[in-house]
């Protein structure tokens, strides 16, 4: 890792290039985007335009897959006492959901989020909200939002990544105020790395940023792959209403204008970005709350209206009781075998993940852009994981 | 007046270019036609200025064999006239005078060609001479600005004498160096044209004029060439000047006979070395050549570009063995002089003093105090596009799309001032790929095109420029059409001949000599082949980015891109500005992350600064052109641009 750090120093944008771009494992989160000319977002590819010789620049420093110091991230973050190895920190674990019926009809599970947007805005917490909107070619695109309307116009999961951090880079001015972000984890983590490293040009902006809901993710799926095997079933991206992966029912369920169809999960599991198989994160551990999709014995359509809900910090803890309070947001104790079930597919995705980047460096000792002296990936470098190096 | 017109007997200077545009008048041409190019194009500039005055038709055309065609007629009708061309542009016409040469000429038609060795202003060093020995037909390469006019006027006499075209040859140095010339008279009669055709196919005068019986008439035109041989070897252009018995004989012509008289006289060796200079240079006078090899058995052959006069006088030396005896010769095929690259007085004194074994140090002082002088006066100046280029707007939004469709498409290039793009390639943004003739760009992109299916499956674009396209783009457009080859064509159209000083083309509504002419849609034409066709402002980067990524997103047809936006040096635009153009110095960046330099360092228009001082961007308004486009890459929006009412 010393190593690595020290790459970073010599010019930032071909570190980028070569680690983590060159590499594919580009998450797309749009960390270096907008921050200055270089780097754009095209489709879901983030694309150099021309040569930057800066060393010690913002790109490699926000970069999500650069290397980072995940001590210094969760102690500016997080209480200590709180940490778990497995879903980061944990103030409390949930199931939660919209008070109100329609607002879950239209959002993807619970409508937690969307409540906790909502009551953010209202009590003046933040003054307005980036969240992901997409457009006809089933791109997506971030948005700044200040009222209830507009974000309930961008309800619901889209599973292809959205540029969401290029959006704060870009939307949020000085008239923004306060804002609040949904992001995916990798997402998350970019927001808390900018927290970190003091540049004088994006101290300010950073400081805007008060809020950050997490949302759970197991993977995005890559524009290309996913737009074409949608073409392959017949289905138009524009028809699009809503996706989700119901539990147990191992398919991608697609609600289209004229009807509801369903892809078998393999073929989905296909269209994954490549990038998201060396993610160790499936909780958005660098949020003020998580929000996931409920997990529970009994029919979909029961299930589907509740979130898993981890709060993380003081300022996610005083959000979600203000919603309870004011009686937007209904909040169940989950069982303990419910937060067993979330730890052990955490888990899992992290050896995957550790696997996967072992078997890309090809040495236990190179694992890309994580730190084996992190104790969070030290405590998954199990044999198991090791033995699947050389493949 | 111009002084193309000047009196009779009067001494005036003339650059090469104006001596022979004065020579043609005095041999009372009528018709003259040529495609522009560096450095042929002032020879068709000056005379377009006396056109009325003197009863021209001057006319550029699409493309150099046009041209000659052009100019064939009016022989054909009795007329003299006259073609001008750079030296590659006898390549393009070069089917032609194959078989215009077989034919034969009537009224005294001068193909002039002007070189570039060095290639100051071109892609290549391409030697033209040798197709006078190919094609078979006179070649004539003055030596002084006075012999520019002389040699020019005797030109249509001796293209008259043998009924067929001469070609007279210069280079950069002669053409657009100047002299004083004393000019002679302008005919006072216009000659009227008349094209008589009903004769025997052998009659020369009367008959139709072709090529055929081909064998009868290529042993003709073998005739003519020894008739004008002949008179070659009385010629008062092919001169000797030195001792009797020279140590060593220079044979020399055109630009490096000035230069091998200075290196002469540079080391003083007037009274050893003497210099045989030839303006009629093919076919060789083989009696007055025997006649000065004779003088010494040490001869040194001093030309630019290729040995051609070596290669030539080499043969004949052979021929006259017996009579001459064995000779030591020196010039590039023993590598005594470079056979690349322009020559100059000093690469001569250095050849010299080896042979002659004397020291360059001869030099005269006060020479080398002058060259001293001048040396650091010229500017190490990067080339690049100027200040409100729409080629740089242009190959912006290439690379752009390029970048965002992430296939690593190829651009093949083509020529005019956006050349410099492959020349040096960040101007161009690291764009173009390849680099030819005047419409290979278009003849590459379609055969790029077809390699798909050998593994190479990448977006293919080309470009070229507006004169380009008419000139010699069309048929290769034509072929990725009918071909079905996936190219994104763009056409780079400046409204002019920029590179060669705004000369109108087949686009524009004007004639060389100002008069209204209908102007050719190049959209129309694409379109009337069945392209798919935009047209968009380089300027406008997003609307023209967009088209850029939706034709490379669609495979498998011919997508036509036609990039408007006037040259900034062009007369519509010259001295207006359309913004006031400031940098808000609160605002710029600099060279912190989040900009580093993007209009300094990477767009890098000539009238972007840097203040080293205050580390900040500056507009320098005294060269900015005003078109605003550095307003729309600045990622701070710290250029601002005030539209100027016009
Ligand atoms: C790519 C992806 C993968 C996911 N994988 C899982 C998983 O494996 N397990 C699980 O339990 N939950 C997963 N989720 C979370 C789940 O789909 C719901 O988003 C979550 O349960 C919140 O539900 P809600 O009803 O509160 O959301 P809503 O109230 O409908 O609000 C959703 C919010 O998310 C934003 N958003 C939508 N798509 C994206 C995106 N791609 N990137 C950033 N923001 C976005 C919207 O703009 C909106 O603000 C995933 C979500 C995404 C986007
Ligand atoms: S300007 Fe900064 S963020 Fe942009 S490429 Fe250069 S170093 Fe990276
Ligand atoms: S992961 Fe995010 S910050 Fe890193 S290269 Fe990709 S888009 Fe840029
Ligand atoms: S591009 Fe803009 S911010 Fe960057 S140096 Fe130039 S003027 Fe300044
Ligand atoms: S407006 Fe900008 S880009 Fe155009 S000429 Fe002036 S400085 Fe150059």
């Amino acid at each position: 890792m010393v190593e690595l750090s020290l790459k970073v120093k010599e010019n930032s944008q071909k570190f980028l290039k070569k680690y983590v771009l060159d590499e594919g494992l580009c998450t797309g989160c749009g960390a270096c985007v907008s921050i200055c000319p270089y780097q754009v977002i095209y489709r879901d590819r983030t694309v150099q335009l021309h040569q930057c010789d800066l060393q010690d620049g913002n790109c490699s420093a926000f970069c999500p897959r650069t290397p980072a110091d995940p001590a210094a991230l969760r102690k500016m973050l997080f209480e200590s006492a709180d940490l778990t190895p497995e879903i980061g920190a944990v103030k409390g674990y949930y199931f939660s959901r919209a008070a109100d019926p329609e607002l879950r009809a239209t959002a993807q599970h619970g409508a937690t989020v969307t409540v906790l947007l909502e009551l953010a805005l209202s009590e003046g917490l933040i003054d307005s909200a980036v969240v992901s909107t997409r457009n006809q070619e089933f791109l997506q695109e971030g948005v700044i939002v200040n009222n209830t309307e507009a974000i309930r116009k961008n309800t619901g999961s889209k599973f292809t990544v959205s540029p969401t951090v290029a959006a704060f880079n870009r939307l949020v001015t000085k008239e923004a105020g306060n804002v609040g972000v949904v992001a995916t984890p990798c997402q998350a983590l970019a927001l808390a790395k900018m927290r970190i490293s003091k540049t004088e040009e994006f101290e300010n902006k950073i400081k805007q940023l008060k809020l950050v809901i997490g949302l759970y993710c197991g993977w995005t799926l890559s524009v290309e792959k996913y737009t074409k095997l949608l073409l392959d079933k017949n289905i138009t991206p524009e028809s699009i209403r809503k996706m989700d992966i119901p539990a147990g029912k191992n398919v991608l369920e697609i609600f289209t204008d004229d009807g509801a169809k369903a892809i078998p999960f393999e073929e989905v599991q296909a269209c994954v970005r490549d990038a998201c198989q060396y993610c160790m994160d499936s909780t958005a551990e660098y949020a003020d709350v998580s929000v996931g999709s409920a997990r529970f014995a009994g029919s979909w359509e029961e299930v589907r209206q509740w979130n898993q809900l981890i709060v993380r910090t003081e300022k996610g803890k005083a959000l979600v009781d203000l919603a309870v309070k004011k009686g937007v947001l209904e909040v169940r104790t989950a069982p303990e075998e419910s937060l067993n079930e979330l730890k052990a597919a955490a888990v899992n995705k992290k050896k995957n993940a550790l696997k996967n980047i072992i078997r890309k460096s090809g040495s236990v000792k190179n694992l890309l852009y994580l730190d084996s002296r992190d104790p969070a990936v030290l405590k998954y470098l199990t044999k198991e994981v090791f033995n699947k190096k050389v493949k | 007046m111009s002084k193309l017109l000047s009196p009779a007997k009067t001494e005036v200077l003339f650059m090469g270019n104006e001596a022979i545009a004065r020579g043609a008048l005095e041999a009372g041409v009528s018709v003259v036609s040529g495609y522009p190019g560096t450095p042929s194009s002032e020879v068709i500039e000056r005379l377009s200025e006396v056109a009325r005055e003197r009863n021209l038709y001057v006319e550029w055309s699409t493309n150099e064999k046009v041209a000659l065609e052009v100019a064939a007629a009016a022989s054909f009708a009795g007329l003299r006239s006259m073609c001008v061309m750079k030296q590659n542009g006898v390549n393009v016409a070069s089917d032609f005078l194959l078989h215009l040469s077989s034919s034969g000429t009537r009224g005294g038609i001068v193909l002039v060609e002007c070189e570039d060795p060095g290639a100051l202003s071109s892609v290549n060093e391409g030697e033209s001479r040798y197709f006078a020995r190919m094609l078979e037909v006179p070649l004539l390469e003055p030596a002084s600005f006075q012999e520019a006019k002389d040699l020019t006027k005797w030109a249509f006499e001796l293209s008259e004498k043998i009924r067929n075209i001469v070609i007279l040859r210069s280079v950069t140095r002669m053409s657009h160096a100047s002299g004083n010339v004393i000019c002679g008279k302008l005919p006072e009669k216009f000659r009227t044209a008349r094209f008589i055709s009903d004769g025997s196919v052998m009659d020369p005068l009367r008959g139709p004029v072709v090529s055929t019986p081909v064998v009868i008439k290529h042993g003709l035109q073998q005739k003519k060439l020894q008739t004008a041989a002949g008179l070659f070897e009385k010629s008062p252009f092919n001169s000797y000047t030195g001792p009797k018995r020279p140590e060593l004989l220079i044979i020399t012509s055109s630009a490096c006979f000035l230069y091998s008289r200075e290196a002469i006289e540079m080391l003083g060796l007037q009274k050893r070395v003497g210099i045989l200079k030839l303006s009629c240079t093919w076919p060789l006078p083989e009696k007055l050549l025997k006649k000065y090899l004779r003088l010494t058995d040490r001869i040194m052959v001093v030309e630019e570009v290729l040995p051609f006069l070596e290669e030539n006088i080499k043969v004949a030396a052979m021929g006259m063995l017996k009579e001459i005896g064995m000779k030591t010769f020196y010039g590039k095929m023993d590598k005594t002089l470079p056979s690349a690259g322009e020559l100059n007085p000093e690469i001569v004194v250095a050849a010299l003093s080896k042979i002659m074994k004397v020291k360059p140090a001869s030099l005269p002082a006060a020479y080398v105090k002058e060259i001293q002088k001048v040396a650091p006066k010229i500017p190490p100046r990067a080339q690049t596009f100027c200040p409100g280029c729409p080629h740089r707007a242009s190959f912006w939004n290439i690379n752009t799309a390029l970048k965002l469709d992430g296939r690593e498409g190829i651009v093949c290039g083509d020529i005019g001032c956006y050349a410099m793009a492959s020349l040096w390639p960040e101007i161009g943004f690291h764009t173009v790929r390849t680099l030819h003739s005047m419409g290979s760009g278009t003849g590459l992109a379609s055969g790029f095109a077809k390699l798909a299916a050998f593994g190479l499956d990448k977006p293919i674009m080309a470009v070229c420029g507006d004169s380009t396209f008419y000139h010699a783009v069309i048929p290769a457009l034509i072929n990725a059409q009918h071909n079905k080859a996936d190219i994104t064509f763009i056409v780079l159209d400046n409204a002019g001949t920029a590179m060669t000083g705004f000369q109108p083309h087949p686009g524009i509504n004007e004639s060389a000599i100002g008069d209204p002419l209908p102007s050719i849609d190049i959209a129309a034409i694409c379109r009337g082949i069945g392209a798919k066709v935009a047209v968009s402002d380089p300027f406008d980067l997003e609307g023209t980015g967009k088209i850029l990524t939706s034709f490379m997103a669609e495979r498998g047809t011919l997508k036509v891109l036609i990039l408007k936006q006037a040259c900034a040096l062009s007369p519509e635009k010259k001295g207006k500005k359309q913004f006031q153009v400031k940098v808000n110095e609160e605002l710029c960046l600099g060279d912190h992350c989040g900009c580093n330099r993007l209009c300094t360092r990477i767009f890098r228009c000539p009238a972007l600064t840097w203040d080293r001082e205050k580390k900040k961007a500056v507009v320098d308004e005294v060269i900015c052109a005003g078109c605003g486009v550095c307003y729309s890459i600045c990622p701070q929006k710290a250029i601002t641009r005030t539209e100027v009412a016009q």
